[in-house]
């Protein structure tokens, strides 16, 4: 009987073990790990889907660069206040639930965030290692911030840009982070200053199309000097990107490869986009709303009209097409398109602009005519010519707009040239009977936010930009 | 040599005896004699032959073979004697004549012993003349005072003994110092050491009130009397009549607050709200990775037939020994152990049918459809001109086949011109006729009449020392898909045995087998648009097929022919048995319970569980049915010179999932049980436990696979997740290749539980515990917590002031604790989950939880005030609980903030509160009960009260608060609230209208909190059963009604269409299918909208057409139903019988008749329907024979 008792308590005293009993319940779940080295960190850049969707929907529709059933029309009531430039609509009002552009927006913002708080104490790297996640981080941020400054808050302006409020900063991947609805300067100052910061620690080449290298930093930069009107830095910074990188694809010879599918007007099977992460014009690379693979969004037969006879580029992404009433450009390409990342297309057009805007208006229909080599076909291809700086910037953004649709440069662009009042953009047009215009100084210009964000804005405010 | 041939039969059961013999023969080589017998009776006749054997050993024989025991004096009785005995079917006072006739030995039978006395007691006394041994006399008495007969007075230690007569008086001579043990069954036993005094008068205490009611709480077992806490009871017998192939049958309407699988309301926000299901006291979880990689729990396996008793523990003193799971309340269930000196045979089976309808009553018929088709093409603008417009659109329409049900194919053919208007008339005129066509062709050729059998084969068999229960369960059930079936195989063992005096050992198994066939084509989405006129098998008896014509675009048909592509028809009747899922199942628990009597108040026991569990899932995906066809040319991509690439190898396809399962269960603990100074009873238990329970899933998917050669076609991953198909437009994701998921659970636990009574008349009890785990977070001041309870009872009527003869039973309980609850999957690390990137390579890894270092177990403070009576001869039982339990701590959603990047997801805090009053009222009784006639009759009502007290979340944007509504509760609401909007009636345009916050008839969605009301709660907040039976002679007649009362239901079944996206227009489109037939009653002209709530239709051509028509329709109060129901649930005709026991050797047959799901009583046909009210009863055939 004794015996028994001492195995007893001996028993106990193994189950009681407290210190075994720590290391026993201390398990972390499997399936998933506390990020704490610097591949683990470096492994959330590669999150497509959370951190590469940039979603600029009404964009497209207000530019009408996409094709909208009359039924899907009446079925969502902000696709049609800015498809048919509605400016009596309260798009606040219609605006009334999430909006990917703001969540996946700032998704990625949270993430970025993350790898800059987190990159520099991050484990098993050198220091130059984590620099260097650190300010691509930086960069793909401030890309991030660019987007939502340009589609929630006015086109900056150096006159009233340190009046005007722009988007909510935050900089934290905390709980409960503030955040603060900066003026529209603070916010370019704040892009700028994470790009400058970043440049010196990019890597030429980098781990793979979705990690900035130094191009992209120099491309980017330039984009948002463009943006602030600082052509002459955008110049600078354009060229200082097209030195790191500037192939361009040959879209004469994709046309000659599925010559036998885009010529026969009743196949609408569709052939491999040559816009994915090989892209050799790619920068660096971002999806558009969708991060999986997917065909092209369909575009008005108004819209194709404006695209240059012979564009190989675009005879190859839609054919038309009729069902029942309505007739339209069907996409036929599928696979992946780099609709939010810098490619070198838009870094030769910001240099003829930046070029045309100098007085250097041979220089940059050349470089416009570099890009059109590529696209038109051999057989109509000319070379387009200007004379003065009018004509030249109407040439290159007429191209602009077509190599960079379904992207928000266009967006960008109109508004900045529509701030500026010279180059304005504006649109008319008859639908169902009725004539619709867009004005260049329409509010409609700029996109309220989301309810679900004015809502529930966290440690922070939030303020319509827009009255409607 | 002693010859033995031991025979023991009940009066006149002469054939048992002899069909007996015949096992007897068998088993006497293995151990010479047997017992036999399933009951006793004072004239128990014995047949023995034993020739030159000692007294003792007659003794020993008698003892053996029957449950008798003798009891003597070893100083009075000579045990050596020789003698010789023969006796052949005599009663036992006969047999014990033969042997104690010539002797001074005076013979008793009382109860089970027998006793033995000299017939002249001698006084002796010791060398010093003092007394050794005197006469003790006395009287046994209950509480009550009247005296006790048989019971059992023993000299401690010796087996010396006597027992009382009828007048409760007994005589026994004893030393000093000699210690009595009184013991009778039902009551408990008490010990009295001898003194000076020679009259020892005792009054016995009954262990309840009832003989032998104890609960079972899984952690010991203690008699109901001394309990505090809130515990429901189900024996057996209970649920007799219903047929024993689910728990949760068993437990509706049988235990009272027992509501969906749901005890007592939902506590938990986000957590569990299923109870913790115990079997033979272990807890056992049935954690699942369904086919979505979600977690679910199941009700656990077992043998239903071995269920002995079923004991649920609702309120915190019931339940809060078990911690961290007990919020939820906790159903332990024992299964059936042999009781000595039984042998147990039984079989049952039962067969159920349930016939197969599809319930058209409320349907749209092919009439309704063909005219809402025309309707479509008479308002459509584009089909007015007559400038050709009209025939190129309808061309177009056909060509991009937009539309692909056959009345609009007609409809577009006429209108483009490729037949004329007489045979469109004929056409639909025709297709109008068909009535349910498709459904019945359905019913005739795809479903079946569902069959459920069922076998139970039970043995059971005891000794004093050891006992042993056997049982297997096999079923096999046909389900209404043709090629569904399943079949299954429990086998439950279970052993005791007293090893030595101070050790018992348990050893049980409980092994699951489970093959199933699930049918994975559904005819009722077969991959076409099918309407009521639709065929599934031609006139001519050909089946009907789908042709890839009637539904793809010209460009997809040219491409299919171009590019060689598989077909793409569909053929239903041959899809019907392809790519069938199977399962196959194993699940073994075993365990082991070591009882350790350390001295008479202390014990020890420890007890080990060990589960393990497979479930193998494998579909063979045949190359040549449509699954197979669409995915393979759904990959087809075009090479450069313009011909198909067929990325994915065209063949079988081979899906293998794998589901392991161990879990382990180790607790020991110290118990106490000590009556002193016959009052005061004391019982304690401390102890530990460690759970552990580990899910692992994975499965993979293999192509071109050869099922005869067991070969399979290598892909290239890589390349195939960055294809997407030119012609389809189809692509893989990584789960098509192979995925992982587990989950690992971990528990410690210390514990303890005291109970005090005194003097059979106050209880109290106490428990306290606490729980570590590796789900919860890492701070300590949530881990150290303990869950605790303290309880209190009265029996009054044990009060010597209570003297009210027709109440036999009242007590007075109260308890007050806590109780905890997890959610499995709650983590409170920021955690990054990794997997590989498709398209750069390398690894990605998204952040898949932020940091929640707060996250504890949920706890929920329950009070209960209970009374249990019973009233009249126990005619009368009936039980009152009064509960209020609260939880806090509750883990509730928080919506992401979407600034800080998080606005499509939740996150959980424990900071919700709630609390659920009610009442339950238990009642049966006995109101009838004569010889032959008898009549029963129960009735539960559960009233139950939900309310979230606190919730720092408000559902941020509206259509969260209409969507999931248990996400964003409301402060003072039901947490199980239906919001929604208010209905303002039909426009004059015959739209939906609801008003918006400011009181305004709107068509457009409101978009405002303001605007969403609640409108009651989808629980029920009433709910309970009415059962009553009849007997007559043999004959039994009963029935089960469960009710629900004052919840809501949200009409899921509207007289409205759908919209959908549509690929082939690009846009959406009004989906024209069959739908409530209430649309008949749609607004159609000006005015319909004062008698009529059913909108217009609105097709996708219509300017009034809008997403927000449908939505704010379906979210309007006119659609919230009233779901108070009456179900008569179970009719059950019984025809039970002992009258085959002497020809056939079976002790007792039952042959039921049931009806289950007999009727629902429903506010309206609507709510009838969603309560699946219109499903067929199911009639079961059951026989149960007890050897």
């Amino acid at each position: 009987m004794k015996k028994l008792y001492t195995t007893i308590l001996y028993l106990s005293l193994v189950v009681l073990g407290f210190s075994s009993c720590n290391d026993y319940l201390d398990d972390i779940p499997k399936g998933s790990r506390i990020p704490q080295t610097l591949a683990d960190f470096e492994a959330l850049i590669r999150d497509e889907y959370t951190n590469h969707r940039v979603d600029i929907r009404q964009a497209e529709i207000l530019l009408n660069d996409r094709f909208i059933t009359e039924a899907t029309l009446s079925f969502y009531p902000l696709d049609k206040a800015n498809y048919l430039w509605d400016e009596s609509a309260d798009r606040i009002a219609l605006n009334r639930s999430d909006e990917a552009t703001y969540y996946t927006g700032y998704a990625g913002i949270s993430t970025f965030n993350l790898i800059v708080e987190n990159a520099l104490s991050s484990t098993e790297a050198s220091e130059a290692e984590q620099r260097e996640l650190w300010a691509q981080a930086k960069v793909l941020r401030a890309m991030s911030y660019f987007n939502l400054v340009n589609y929630y808050a006015d086109t900056y302006e150096a006159g009233n840009a340190a009046d005007k409020r722009s988007v909510p900063l935050i900089t934290s991947a905390d709980i409960n982070a503030p955040s603060s609805q900066v003026s529209i300067l603070e916010l370019y100052d704040f892009i700028v200053g994470d790009i400058e910061e970043a440049i010196p620690y990019l890597p030429r080449v980098s781990q793979t199309v979705l990690h900035p290298d130094l191009g992209t930093g120099y491309a980017l930069l330039s984009r948002v000097y463009l943006q602030m009107a600082n052509y002459g830095e955008a110049l600078n910074y354009a060229d200082m990107a097209l030195d790191e990188h500037d192939d361009l694809y040959d879209w004469t010879a994709y046309y000659n490869d599925n010559k036998a599918v885009i010529e026969d007007p009743d196949a609408y099977v569709t052939t491999p986009s040559p816009m994915g992460f090989d892209y050799v014009e790619n920068y660096n690379f971002r999806h558009g709303s969708l991060s999986r693979i997917a065909t092209e969004n369909n575009i008005l037969t108004d819209r194709a009209d404006r695209f240059e006879p012979g564009d190989a580029r675009f005879l190859s992404r839609w054919k038309v097409r009729t069902v029942g009433a309505e007739t339209f450009y069907n996409s036929t390409l599928s696979g992946y398109f780099n609709y939010g990342g810098i490619t070198t297309v838009e870094v030769y057009l910001i240099k003829a602009e930046c070029l045309a805007r100098t007085g250097q208006t041979g220089n940059a229909m050349d470089m416009l005519n570099r890009v059109r080599k590529t696209r038109i076909l051999p057989d109509v291809y000319q070379d387009l010519e200007a004379t003065g700086e009018a004509g030249a910037i109407e040439a290159i953004m007429n191209t602009k707009r077509n190599e960079l649709i379904l992207t928000i440069i266009p967006f960008c662009d109109a508004r900045r040239l529509n701030a500026e009042g010279i180059y304005t953009v504006g649109f008319t047009k008859t639908y169902n009977g009725e004539s619709y215009a867009l004005t260049p100084d329409s509010h409609l210009w700029t996109m309220p936010f989301p309810q679900g964000a004015t809502d529930n804005p966290g440690n922070g405010t939030i303020v319509q930009n827009v009255n409607k | 040599m002693k010859k033995l041939i031991n025979r023991v039969g009940l009066n006149g059961h002469a054939l048992k005896f002899d069909l007996k013999m015949r096992l007897t023969l068998l088993l006497l080589f293995i151990s010479l004699f047997r017992i036999e017998a399933s009951s006793y009776s004072q004239n128990i006749r014995v047949s023995v032959d034993l020739e030159h054997v000692t007294v003792e050993e007659f003794f020993r024989t008698v003892e053996s073979m029957t449950s008798y025991r003798f009891l003597y004096n070893h100083r009075d009785v000579n045990v050596s004697r020789i003698i010789n005995v023969y006796a052949s079917k005599e009663p036992l006072s006969g047999v014990l004549k033969k042997v104690f006739g010539d002797t001074d030995i005076s013979y008793k039978v009382v109860d089970h012993q027998i006793v033995l006395n000299t017939l002249s007691p001698v006084e002796k006394t010791d060398d010093n003349g003092k007394l050794q041994k005197k006469l003790i006399t006395g009287t046994v008495r209950d509480k009550n005072g009247m005296p006790l007969l048989g019971v059992t007075v023993l000299i401690k230690g010796t087996q010396q003994g006597t027992t009382t007569d009828e007048d409760g008086k007994f005589s026994i001579a004893a030393e000093e110092d000699d210690v009595l043990v009184f013991s009778y069954i039902g009551f408990l036993s008490r010990e009295i050491q001898v003194e000076a005094e020679q009259e020892i008068n005792i009054r016995l205490i009954e262990q309840t009130n009832e003989l032998g009611e104890v609960t079972v709480t899984g952690y010991q077992t203690i008699s109901s009397e001394r309990t505090t806490g809130a515990f429901t009871k189900l024996k057996s017998e209970d649920f007799k009549s219903q047929r024993l192939n689910s728990l949760d049958a068993v437990l509706a309407g049988r235990i009272v607050g027992y509501q969906d699988g749901v005890i007592r309301g939902v506590t938990s926000m986000n957590g569990l709200t299923t109870p913790l299901y115990v079997i033979d006291g272990f807890p056992v979880e049935k954690t699942r990775y369904n086919e979505n990689y979600g977690l679910e729990e199941n009700l656990p396996d077992l043998n239903i037939e071995d269920i002995e008793s079923i004991t649920v523990l609702k309120d915190a003193a019931a339940a809060s020994i078990y911690g961290a799971r007990a919020a939820n309340g906790v159903v332990v269930i024992t299964t059936k152990k042999a009781k000595a000196g039984e042998t147990n045979i039984s079989f049952s089976s039962n067969l159920t049918v349930s016939p197969y309808r599809f319930y058209t009553g409320n349907l749209t018929n092919s009439a309704d459809i063909i005219a809402l088709e025309r309707e479509w093409a008479l308002g459509n603008p584009n089909l007015g001109g007559t400038d050709g417009t009209s025939a190129s659109y309808a061309s177009s329409l056909l060509e991009n086949a937009v539309y692909g049900s056959q009345g609009m194919q007609a409809l577009l053919h006429y209108y483009a011109g490729n037949i004329t208007e007489s045979e469109l008339n004929g056409t639909l005129d025709q297709l109008g006729t068909a009535g349910y066509r498709y459904y019945d062709d359905i019913a005739r050729h795809a479903k079946r009449d569902q069959y459920y059998q069922q076998y139970n084969v039970s043995f059971g068999k005891a000794s004093q020392k050891n006992s042993f229960n056997a049982s297997v369960t096999y079923k096999n059930n046909t389900f209404e898909d043709r090629y569904s079936e399943e079949n299954s195989l429990g086998i439950n063992l279970k052993n005791s045995t007293k090893i030595t005096d101070w050790l018992d050992m348990d050893l049980g198994a409980y092994i699951h087998f489970n093959n199933e066939d699930l049918q994975t084509f559904d005819p009722l989405n077969p991959g076409f648009v099918y309407q009521p006129y639709n065929r599934l098998v031609n006139a001519d008896d050909s089946p009907f097929v789908s042709t890839a014509a009637s539904r793809y675009n010209r460009s997809t048909l040219q491409s299919i022919d171009t590019y060689n592509l598989y077909s793409m028809d569909i053929v239903p009747m041959d899809e019907l048995g392809r790519n069938l899922k199977k399962h196959k199942n194993f699940l073994s628990r075993t365990y082991a319970k070591f009882n350790v009597k350390l001295s008479d108040a202390f014990s020890y026991n420890a007890m080990f569980q060990y589960e393990y569990g497979v479930e193998r899932i494998s579909q063979l995906k045949d190359k040549n049915s449509y699954a197979v066809r669409q995915r393979v040319n759904g990959l087809v991509t075009l090479s450069s010179a313009n011909n198909a690439v067929f990325n994915l190898p065209y063949g079988d396809i081979s899906f293998r999932g794998d589901q392991y399962t161990n879990a382990y269960n180790f607790r020991q603990q110290i118990n106490f049980d000590k009556f002193f100074e016959d009052i005061h009873q004391v019982s304690v238990i401390a102890g530990t436990e460690l759970r552990h329970s580990k899910l692992e899933y994975s499965d993979y998917t293999r192509y071109g696979y050869d099922s005869q050669t067991l070969t399979y076609t290598p892909v290239n991953q890589a390349d195939l997740l960055q294809a997407y198909g030119s012609v389809f437009g189809g692509y893989m994701s990584q789960n098509d290749f192979s995925v992982e998921r587990e989950l690992l659970n971990r528990y410690f636990s210390v514990y303890g539980n005291a109970g005090y009574t005194y003097d059979g008349k106050y209880n109290i009890t106490g428990s306290l515990r606490w729980d570590r785990s590796n789900l919860w977070g890492t701070d300590n001041k949530y881990q150290n917590r303990p869950t605790w309870s303290a309880g209190a009872g009265w029996n009054i009527h044990n009060e010597s002031f209570f003297s009210y003869s027709r109440v036999d039973m009242l007590k007075l309980r109260f308890s007050y604790g806590i109780g905890g609850n997890v959610a499995k999957n709650s983590a409170p690390y920021l955690t990054a989950y990794y997997n590989s990137n498709n398209n750069v390579g390398g690894v990605q890894g998204s952040i898949n939880s932020r940091p929640n270092p707060q996250l504890s177990w949920e706890k929920t403070t329950t009070a209960n005030l209970g009374i249990d009576f019973a009233l009249f001869n126990n005619r009368l039982n009936g039980t009152i609980d009064v509960y209020n339990k609260k939880g806090e701590d509750l883990l509730a959603n928080s919506m992401g903030v979407p600034t800080e990047g998080w606005g499509y997801s939740t996150y959980t805090l424990n900071n919700g509160e709630m609390t659920n009053k009610g009442i339950e009222i238990s009642l049966s009784g006995s109101i009838l009960s004569t010889e032959d006639f008898s009549w029963n009759a129960g009735i539960l009502y559960a009233y139950n009260k939900n309310k979230v007290n606190y919730v720092n979340v408000e559902a941020p944007v509206y259509y969260l608060q209409l969507d999931y509504p248990s996400a964003y509760p409301r402060v003072g609401k039901n947490f199980n609230s239906i919001y929604g909007y208010s209905w303002a009636g039909l426009s004059s345009t015959g739209l939906p209208q609801v008003y918006d916050a400011d009181g305004q008839a709107v068509s457009s969605n409101p978009a405002d909190l303001e605007a969403i009301e609640d409108f009651g709660t989808t629980v029920p907040v009433q709910s309970g059963s009415f059962n009553t039976s009849v007997s007559y002679k043999n004959f039994s007649l009963s029935a089960l009604f469960i009710y629900e009362l004052g919840h809501k239901i949200r009409n899921t079944f509207l007289p409205m269409f759908g919209n959908s996206y549509s690929g082939a227009s690009g846009g959406y489109i009004a989906n024209i299918r069959p739908g409530n037939k209430r649309i008949r009653d749609r607004w159609i002209n000006p005015g319909d909208e004062a008698h009529t709530d059913v909108p217009r239709v609105v097709y996708e051509y219509d300017t009034e057409y809008s997403y927000d028509l449908q939505s704010i329709y379906s979210y309007a109060d006119v659609n919230i139903l009233n779901a108070s129901n009456l179900r008569l649930s179970n009719v059950s005709l019984a025809y039970q019988t002992s009258a085959l026991a002497p020809r056939l050797g079976i002790e007792n047959v039952r042959i039921n008749f049931n009806v289950e799901n007999v009727f629902t009583v429903a506010a309206n046909r609507d709510v009838k329907y969603l309560l699946g009210g219109y499903r067929t009863p199911n009639f079961v055939l059951g026989l149960h024979v007890n050897l």
